[in-house]
């Protein structure tokens, strides 16, 4: 299945938007390079909506207590309601625990449109 | 806006939520409020002391981050947004309104003149703008509890009001169990009302708060074990037969354990307490009530493995904690269970408990 789901300019750098791809609620995330991902809209946890989290970076992991290094702007996605933290670039993986991934779509772009494939 | 179109209804099942904050600003209260302490806040902008070093879990501080109202008032301060997002969406029968932190004048730690007046101008503004305007909604009576007297006072008061279900204690370093206090649970039972403690910012580590926020939330449920220990062996539920007490955001999964602690305790060291005559765990589950939340991630086998610890499926109380970060989805939170114990969880044994509500006490 393919569907055109919004044009680029729909999207700034750095920002996300709720879609849906047929009945399912998706979340599209565009990190500041420009380029563009798509996951499911629904938090693995207990099911929020992550469009109405936040696209930001994070403390990374540091070899020191103690030490904080904040890191990836705009890759990272974290849920509205336990804020736990999903890697956009890297598969949806949950930074804390990277077993669990959020379920994620292609994404193709045609000319200026954002086009889903599953 | 999707935020308020999830819904979050389970199956066959009409809600009862133990644990919503509601939140009031100060310049809401005024009008409840004489002089001097409308002045206080007026001309001092007097505010209540805070302690927590750390507010930042979640990425809208300490409430979920789509609870936040577009005109910038904090999460849980309008009613009608509230119906949509939780009341309505969630299938609720009953919603049980445990107010907020901030003003929080059962927490106070001095200046009890203020906490007491605080406390009845609060009740009177839930009163008026949360219980009186929805039929879903039943309340808590705040009291500046470190002041026996006012308090007693207070819950007379407001205690009859048909729509205050329980009294609201504070989880702080303050043990309620000492015989100071027992005037305030005399009060609760005469007004049928259950009495609630939810922790507000307990120093967990001996009296103090621990470097980081994960390890102060992961052990607030070590402030509610000495409040239960100290109730029971302290012979609160001896001498208020008809008391029952819910412990509000601490979950349930430690009970098991205390239960069959306290036990082995009273075996040795009964001599010291010989006013209590049944078992700590027989007391536990005949008087003590524990909100589900905040869950931790089981399965229906983790779940029931604990549910056999306790030995009982009446102690645990279906809560949202509804808008704060560590909310919980009435359909995600739990795992799948069988009716009646589904039931009971989400519904009935929290009637039990609230005799005041419709349908409410022992059946
Ligand atoms: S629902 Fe997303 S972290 Fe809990």
């Amino acid at each position: 299945m393919r569907q055109v789901v919004c044009k680029t300019s729909d999207v700034n750098p750095g920002e996300m938007q709720e879609a849906r791809f047929g009945e399912l609620p998706i979340v599209l995330c565009r990190t500041l390079e420009g380029k563009f991902y798509a996951f499911s809209n629904r938090c693995l946890h207990q099911g929020a909506s992550l469009a109405d989290g936040m696209l930001c970076g994070a403390p990374v992991p540091t070899d020191t207590p103690g030490e904080y290094r904040y890191e990836r702007e705009g890759q990272i996605l974290r849920c509205p309601w336990h804020g736990r933290e999903f890697d956009v670039v890297n598969g949806g993986q949950m930074l804390a625990d990277p077993a669990r991934c959020l379920p994620r779509f292609q994404i193709e772009i045609e000319d200026d449109r954002v086009v889903v494939v599953r | 806006m999707s935020k308020a179109l999830m819904l979050e209804k389970p199956k066959g099942i009409r809600l009862v939520d133990t644990d919503i904050h509601e939140r009031v600003q100060y310049a809401d209260l005024l009008p409840y409020l004489e002089d001097p302490w409308r002045r206080y806040i007026l001309d001092c902008e007097w505010k209540q002391e805070k302690h927590l070093p750390y507010t930042q879990p979640a990425i809208a501080g300490l409430d979920r981050a789509d609870a936040r109202l577009s005109d910038g008032r904090p999460a849980g301060s309008d009613l009608d947004f509230m119906k949509q997002q939780l009341l309505d969406s969630g299938g609720h029968e009953f919603g049980i309104l445990t107010g907020a932190l901030d003003p929080s004048p059962s927490s106070m730690n001095g200046w009890y003149e203020m906490g007491a007046a605080l406390a009845s101008a609060y009740n009177d503004w839930q009163i008026e703008h949360w219980l009186e305007r929805d039929e879903r909604l039943y309340g808590s009576v705040h009291i500046a509890a470190k002041d026996v007297q006012t308090a007693v006072r207070e819950i007379h008061r407001v205690g009859s009001h048909p729509k205050m279900v329980q009294v609201l204690l504070p989880l702080d370093d303050t043990l309620w169990g000492d015989p100071y206090y027992h005037p305030i649970f005399e009060a609760a039972v005469q007004h049928r009302l259950a009495v609630g403690m939810h922790h507000n910012e307990p120093p967990v580590y001996y009296g103090k708060f621990p470097r980081y926020f994960i390890e102060w939330h992961t052990m607030i449920p070590t402030a509610h074990m000495m409040q239960v220990t100290n109730l029971v062996f302290n012979g609160v539920f001896e001498k208020f037969p008809a008391l029952k007490v819910l412990m509000i955001e601490g979950g349930f999964t430690f009970a098991p354990f205390l239960m069959r602690k306290m036990d082995e305790q009273y075996r040795h060291l009964r001599h010291e307490v010989p006013w209590i005559k049944r078992m700590p765990s027989e007391i536990i589950r005949n008087h003590i009530r524990f909100t589900t939340q905040p869950m931790d991630e089981m399965n229906r086998k983790d779940f029931m493995r604990v549910i056999e610890g306790l030995e009982s499926e009446d102690m645990i109380c279906f809560s949202t904690d509804y808008p704060h970060w560590d909310y919980d989805s009435p359909i995600r939170a739990l795992p799948s269970l069988d009716f009646p114990l589904k039931e009971k969880i989400y519904s009935t044994n929290a009637k039990a408990m609230y005799e005041k509500l419709p349908g409410g006490g022992r059946q």
